[in-house]
């Protein structure tokens, strides 16, 4: 079956998290990604976590999560010689991806500039904390230091309390997936007119066009309203609640009057919804801290799965929190085909998570991420025509390593 | 926003609303001055940028007609209903794709029209709830089980995430449609958006022993090693000092007091042992330090470090105002409007702001009209009977 992607070629300089879920979606739909690193400076992602309690620069379960279907080319970015090669790589690429601090891709002489006269129909991508212009272009960062400086944090956080870092190290997942749409519309530009172009992504730019409410807020009240935890300006109950156990919660929203007539009565106070502190959304939202203490007073008094069956028999939204282990077990996660077992040189058989949906019509390919370098004789070799002699030599040279 | 991707990027995107009450957005604010007014309210203004707007009655026969008559033309179609509201007005998948043969026909629901909570109740919240993010929210920072409940990202993470991956996704099957001249069915989900958010944890739970340091980590909520965000003199920051290099340059930043040489510190294991003193000593050190000064200060150093901004710091910062961020523009209901513009800089095709987001109908002559055909006459009568 063909993949949409296929004959799509990507030089991908990318590392830690954005870039490689973004080129894990085109690898797993048909692109040929060749990932380029090395033992010189590797990825740190690969020396987070382990496989069974070893860790090794192959063993991340993190890194096998991630970077799957794609080619590793270990090349050592750092001396001259590498250049040549980077450079022959491009050539024959189609899109070229990285997320070095600015400034590091020129004094690899990689450059979009330099890249463009090798390749002029060039697509290139960077993602940066701030982009690659302006006074702190320069800054260093994580996805998650990032996003305090786009507003995130000072806006995730219990009502009045702290500012909060957020999990699923937010946001580099969902810039990441961005990145694939920003890729694809330049690609399509490309495919219609022949023109290349570089995308010069900022990650708190990215963070901060998905804070409209309030950065909207702000523009039109010149009003801050801070954290507000769990709650929604349009509906009451909205929060997680705990049920019984260790740590055990289950999330609540609750549309309106009738849906909160239905939970009262789930939870066997129906008189609740009556009173009058309660009966309307506003005096609900009024009282929201009695309302939840109420609600949390009744929810304490169930199993978790218990009550969430009782709530959805009422057409009520509802769901379990979900850490890891849980989640894993749950019905519908194992049945969609988003989990799929692959077989890694080193970890063997484990699960990985793989894109986020179903296509009616095309099943993505995917294949165990790559151990460190384990594609650079097919790439150097069939694909930029190095001999094994010269290759021979580059490894000697600490140029390929 | 899905669809405001493909409009700021160029794709002709109409936007099809009920008639009177119009799209639920539209009643979201914020608002001025708290005054509700469907035309003007924030996020309206904001997710609606160069879209064309018309009113459509599914629930009749003739609305479903010009539906289908729109969709004769269309690349792709987002739609967002359960997939028991798209099976009664039958404009479900199955249907669509069958009779629209070159169609991309995108579901984007909590779950997935396919999935087997198809018809269970959903939203941004249990998304988030149920996808692990909120499980691990806020990072390191929870001290008490009982008063610090797994908490959302701020505002709608979930929801904004499920447009971003169904744009993504229906623009791979628009490249596939190339290959093969056939449409599909992209069925997205905002639950299993949020569970790709959160691979590393799945990682870990498939690779890593249960009682190596991440496969604790992925067991509990409790604060195990240092969080992302600290207190400083005059708000929060966050900093990321744990590598060998950003603990050196955190060390420089702060002046390489003597404390830091102690051997608790020497390594990246031992720091993440010492986590609890090296974020006690850490925020000591802040706690003299304002946010801007201490961002400048670390990233001279080469440390990840950002100020806790507030909705006013981020809308008056000298790096988003350098790289023209916000844009404004003259609404024709709501008047001067200053929004986020273009989370990504296309050098040769800009995103760009052509048009406000549409009034109510606003493009029903020139689209149902004009393009359809439909008189003038009978879109008086469509109006009548509350078809458009």
């Amino acid at each position: 079956m063909s993949l949409p992607f296929e004959g799509i070629r990507i030089a991908d300089f990318g590392w830690i998290f954005a870039i490689p879920h973004a080129t894990a979606w085109l690898g797993s739909l048909g692109a040929e990604v060749i990932r380029v690193e090395s033992t010189v400076a590797p990825d740190l992602v690969r020396f987070l976590s382990g496989t069974d309690g070893t860790p090794g620069i192959n063993r991340s379960g993190i890194f096998n999560s991630i970077n799957f279907s794609r080619k590793s080319l270990a090349l050592n970015l750092m001396r001259p010689e590498a250049r040549e090669i980077a450079h022959r790589l491009v050539k024959v690429s189609d899109i070229a991806t990285e997320n070095y601090t600015v400034g590091n891709m020129k004094k690899f002489g990689l450059s979009y500039e330099e890249l463009c006269k090798i390749k002029p129909d060039l697509i290139m991508l960077s993602g940066t904390p701030l982009g690659q212009t302006g006074p702190y272009a320069k800054t260093v960062g994580f996805g998650p230091t990032t996003q305090a400086f786009a507003g995130m944090c000072h806006l995730t956080g219990y009502p009045n309390d702290f500012p909060c870092g957020i999990g699923g190290t937010w946001p580099d997942f969902a810039v990441g997936t961005a990145m694939v749409f920003f890729i694809l519309a330049a690609l399509h530009h490309r495919d219609a007119t022949g023109e290349g172009q570089y995308l010069d992504l900022s990650m708190a730019e990215t963070v901060t066009a998905m804070l409209p409410e309030a950065m909207m807020d702000y523009f039109l009240n010149w009003r801050d309203n801070g954290p507000i935890g769990n709650r929604d300006p349009a509906m009451a109950p909205h929060g997680v609640f705990p049920v019984k156990g260790d740590d055990q919660w289950v999330a609540i929203a609750i549309a309106d009057d009738e849906e909160f007539g239905a939970l009262c009565e789930a939870l066997g106070v129906p008189a609740l919804a009556k009173e009058a502190r309660f009966s309307r959304l506003a005096s609900r939202s009024a009282n929201v801290d009695d309302l939840e203490n109420e609600i949390a007073a009744r929810t304490r008094e169930f199993e978790r799965d218990d009550l969430v069956r009782l709530l959805r028999s009422r057409d009520l939204a509802v769901g379990p929190v979900y850490g890891p282990m849980d989640l894993m077990e749950d019905p519908a996660l194992r049945d969609c085909g988003m989990l799929v077992e692959l077989e890694h040189p080193e970890s063997g058989k484990r699960i990985v998570p793989g894109l986020p949906v179903t296509f009616s019509a095309m099943q993505p390919d995917y294949q165990p991420a790559p151990a460190m370098g384990q594609d650079s004789e097919q790439v150097l070799g069939k694909l930029l025509g190095y001999s094994s002699a010269e290759i021979a030599r580059l490894r000697d040279a600490k140029v390929v390593i | 926003m899905a669809g405001k991707a493909f409009a700021d990027h160029g794709a002709e995107v109409i936007k099809i609303e009920p008639p009177k009450a119009g799209a639920p957005e539209r009643l979201r604010g914020p608002f001025k001055d708290e005054l509700p007014d469907p035309e003007t309210g924030g996020l309206h203004l904001y997710l609606n940028t160069n879209k064309l707007g018309v009113t459509l009655n599914l629930e009749t026969e003739k609305g479903r007609d010009l539906f289908f008559e729109l969709l004769g033309s269309a690349d792709i179609l987002l739609n967002p209903n359960m997939p028991t509201l798209n099976e009664r007005l039958g404009i479900g998948w199955r249907a669509m794709v069958e009779r629209f043969s070159r169609l991309i026909a995108v579901s984007i629901t909590t779950f997935g029209a396919e999935s087997k909570y198809r018809d269970v109740r959903g939203g941004d919240l249990i998304a988030t709830q149920m996808g692990g993010v909120g499980w691990e929210t806020p990072v390191n920072q929870v001290t008490d089980f009982a008063t610090q409940p797994p908490l959302k990202p701020a505002e709608h993470q979930a929801d904004y995430l499920a447009g971003f991956t169904a744009a993504a996704a229906a623009m791979c099957a628009l490249f596939q449609r190339k290959r093969t001249g056939k449409g599909q069915h992209v069925d997205t989900s905002s639950w299993l958006a949020m569970v790709s958010m959160f691979r590393p944890a799945v990682g870990i739970h498939s690779h890593e022993a249960a009682n190596a340091p991440y496969g604790v980590r992925i067991r509990t909520r409790a604060k195990l090693g240092v969080p992302w965000v600290y207190p400083c003199k005059d708000g929060w920051v966050s900093f990321s000092p744990i590598t060998d290099r950003f603990w050196r340059g955190t060390k420089a930043a702060m002046g390489n007091p003597e404390w830091a040489e102690s051997e608790l510190f020497e390594s990246l294991i031992s720091r993440a042992t010492n986590h609890d003193a090296v974020e006690a000593s850490l925020i000591d050190w802040l706690s003299n330090e304002n946010k801007q000064e201490v961002f400048k200060k670390a990233q001279a150093e080469h440390v990840p470090c950002f100020p806790v901004n507030t909705p006013r710091e981020v809308a008056e910062n000298e790096q988003y105002k350098a790289r023209g961020f916000f844009v404004e523009h003259d609404h024709p209901a709501a008047r001067v409007v200053r929004m986020p513009g273009a989370p990504c800089m296309f050098s040769r095709t800009p995103w760009q702001l052509r048009r406000g987001a549409p009034r109510l109908g606003e493009h029903n002559r020139e689209i149902l009209g004009e393009r359809l055909g439909v008189s003038i006459d009978e879109l008086a009568a469509l109006k009548r009977d509350g078809v458009i």
